[in-house]
């Protein structure tokens, strides 16, 4: 039984970075993690071609769900004193109501779409792998990191990142990267 | 070889450019650097305003409203009109971060953060208001619903209902919205700091390292904060002037008000933008990110909201004629009557903002610092007369001649709106020392991607 490995690719380039992904897709490979300082729409095509995050649902359901509070709220409560109807309206008024439901829908849409990208995106990710706590990848470079490569695949992997124009492939401890001295 | 698009590769205009995401990186970072004199003294000078309004608050909760110069019948003073002006600044920033967001308009990169935190730090400051309106700040709470034993619950059918889940809803929104866009730029701040303040960062950073994923899940999530953010910018201003527009109060009854208030908060938050970023752009160098081109930006939002202002006020002189209602057409004589008590202030403000924009029609004062930082100024005078204006007249004015009466604030009230300002500054301040105020992934989505050519 082969055990498991990881593999690490540092590139300058976006296209170089870019190869490699479509590289290791095409030779099969999946469970690689792919980084970058910023967001670039090639990654999320050749990494999830074309599918819609799942966020979306999490924005409408706390959409539907902060319009039915916000109806609920204001005619559950009104409804307590229905003898009172300030201004001559009805009990339960439409009209005023809809300014309290749509602030409510906007309100927890919002949240839950942050949830929804929390959940989703893995945050917090405190403890995530090592090897992908790099700080070259917020600065000015790419990664494909393998956290959790097979020892009998290490090789192929190794080769193939290396003639895609990687800067550095490394392995096993050595993808952990120590921040220098000199930082602000 | 992988196909990489260029987004926005060498478009005319524009400012310079770093070359490299690392450039931009090293450039946002100098604010961390040992802050300068100037910045000292501005933090100092916001400070004392902070003390002064503190100290201000304090004798009113000692000695009781009374210490304000609100009475009878002029109940609504400085506290709203500062309430109503700092609600204005903060819809700039949700403007420009989001619904320019959504139009994909180019010079927002450079400006929408500090637009963003001014935006929140504008709400935390009208936030202020309504509780030292009340008085007994500590029965703020009775503001929302909350379960009780007589199930006594709000109003919902009050604009002051709508206005208190209106901007709780803004603010809120505002707020993960501004810290969600933090999340990427916070790590790379993380990753270049070292000791507590590192650990500072990442937390804050939540753990961010990039990956594929966290992007892909990011930029679904950004783009929903802003469609909900869109609506937003344009409801509380409306919601607002609701406050007013559903009295009869002779000179607040106008169906015209959502959207002349709307225009004005954008004409002032955008001149706020201004007045805040020419100098922080010239004490933390950010010259190559935010300049002329964005400034001339701005003052162009400002030159179009001026315009519906100054058609906002011609509209409602002319309703008022034709509607052939007394008290409406007396408020409006009233107001626009050089002698009378206030009219300095409505000259002030038809000065403020309809005729001094009109100098950044001319390109050469649009595009000169000096004019832009002056006028800017002048317009944010204007827009806190102009809510001054529009509450105080139409109270001291009102149906019964008998009860009126000439309102001018107390020495509290102005130690408070001195208060304020000094609160709002103190906060951005602390913000672009500490944390990008400049949005350090969206710049180097403007950088040309490094690209080696052949693999």
């Amino acid at each position: 039984m082969s055990s498991a490995v990881r593999v690490k690719a540092v590139y300058n380039h976006l296209d170089c970075m870019l190869t490699g992904v479509d590289r290791l897709k095409r030779a099969g490979y999946t469970g690689f993690t792919v980084q970058a300082p910023l967001p670039r729409h090639e990654i999320e095509e050749i990494m999830y071609e074309g599918r819609p995050s799942p966020v979306r649902w999490w924005t409408m359901t706390g959409a539907i769900i902060g319009l039915t509070a916000g109806w609920g709220i204001t005619s559950l409560t009104h409804s307590t004193w229905p003898m009172i109807n300030p201004g001559g309206k009805p009990t339960v008024a439409p009209v005023p109501f809809a300014v309290i439901m749509f602030e409510a829908t906007i309100l927890v849409g919002a949240l839950f779409t942050g949830l929804g990208m929390i959940v989703h995106a893995g945050l917090p990710s405190y403890f995530i792998d090592r090897s992908l706590r790099d700080p070259r990848m917020t600065d000015g470079s790419f990664g494909i990191t393998f956290t959790r490569a097979s020892s009998a695949q290490q090789e192929a992997i190794v080769e193939l990142l290396s003639k895609t124009g990687a800067v550095e492939v490394t392995t096993g401890d050595d993808t952990f990267y120590e921040v220098p001295n000199d930082r602000v | 070889m992988a196909h990489v698009e260029v987004i926005d590769p060498n478009d005319p205009g524009k400012p310079n450019r770093p070359d490299t995401y690392g450039e931009t990186n090293r450039d946002i970072l100098r604010v961390l650097l040992k802050p300068s004199v100037g910045y000292m003294l501005g933090v100092l000078l916001a400070f004392t305003g902070m003390v002064i309004g503190g100290w201000s608050w304090y004798q009113q909760i000692t000695w009781g409203m009374g210490v304000a110069g609100i009475t009878h019948p002029t109940m609504w003073g400085v506290y709203i009109v500062t309430f109503v002006f700092w609600v204005g600044i903060g819809h700039a920033g949700t403007l420009i971060s989001a619904i320019l967001y959504l139009v994909r308009s180019k010079w927002r990169t450079g400006v929408y953060r500090a637009s963003e935190a001014m935006t929140v730090f504008a709400v935390m400051t009208a936030l202020l208001f309504p509780v030292l309106h009340l008085g007994r700040c500590w029965q703020a709470y009775w503001f929302f619903p909350y379960p009780n034993q007589r199930q006594l619950w709000l109003n919902f059918k009050s604009p002051l209902m709508w206005d208190v889940f209106a901007i709780s809803t803004y603010f809120t929104v505002s707020v993960v919205f501004f810290y969600v866009g933090l999340i990427p730029d916070i790590a790379a701040f993380r990753d270049h700091s070292r000791g507590l303040v590192r650990k500072f960062y990442g937390v804050l950073a939540l753990g961010w390292r990039g990956t594929h994923r966290q992007w892909y899940h990011y930029m679904a999530a950004y783009g929903f904060f802003a469609a909900f953010a869109a609506p937003l910018v344009l409801s509380v201003h409306s919601v607002v002037s609701w406050d007013f527009a559903m009295a009869p109060t002779p000179g607040w009854h106008s169906t015209i008000f959502p959207p002349y208030f709307v225009a004005g908060a954008i004409f002032s938050g955008c001149a706020m933008v201004i007045s805040l970023l020419m100098p922080m752009s010239y004490l933390f160098d950010w010259h190559k990110y935010v300049n002329t081109w964005h400034y001339e930006n701005l003052a162009k939002m400002c030159m179009l909201t001026s315009g519906i202002l100054t058609y906002a006020y011609g509209m409602e002189y002319f309703v008022s004629w034709y509607s052939q209602n007394p008290y409406e057409q007396n408020i409006f004589l009233w107001r626009a009557t050089p002698t009378a008590a206030y009219g300095w202030a409505f000259y002030l403000m038809v000065f403020c903002n309809c005729i001094a924009p009109l100098a950044w029609y001319s390109k050469k004062l649009r595009t000169n610092h000096i004019s832009l930082f002056i006028v800017a100024a002048i317009v944010n005078v204007g827009m806190w007369f102009e809510r001054f204006n529009i509450i105080v007249s139409s109270l001291a004015h009102n149906f019964d001649p008998a009860t009126w009466w000439y309102y001018w604030p107390s020495y509290i009230e102005w130690g408070v709106l001195i208060g304020s300002t000094g609160w709002f500054f103190f906060w951005f301040l602390l913000f672009a020392k500490s944390f990008p105020a400049i949005a350090l992934t969206e710049i180097k989505e403007m950088v040309e991607p490094p690209v080696k050519g052949s693999v």
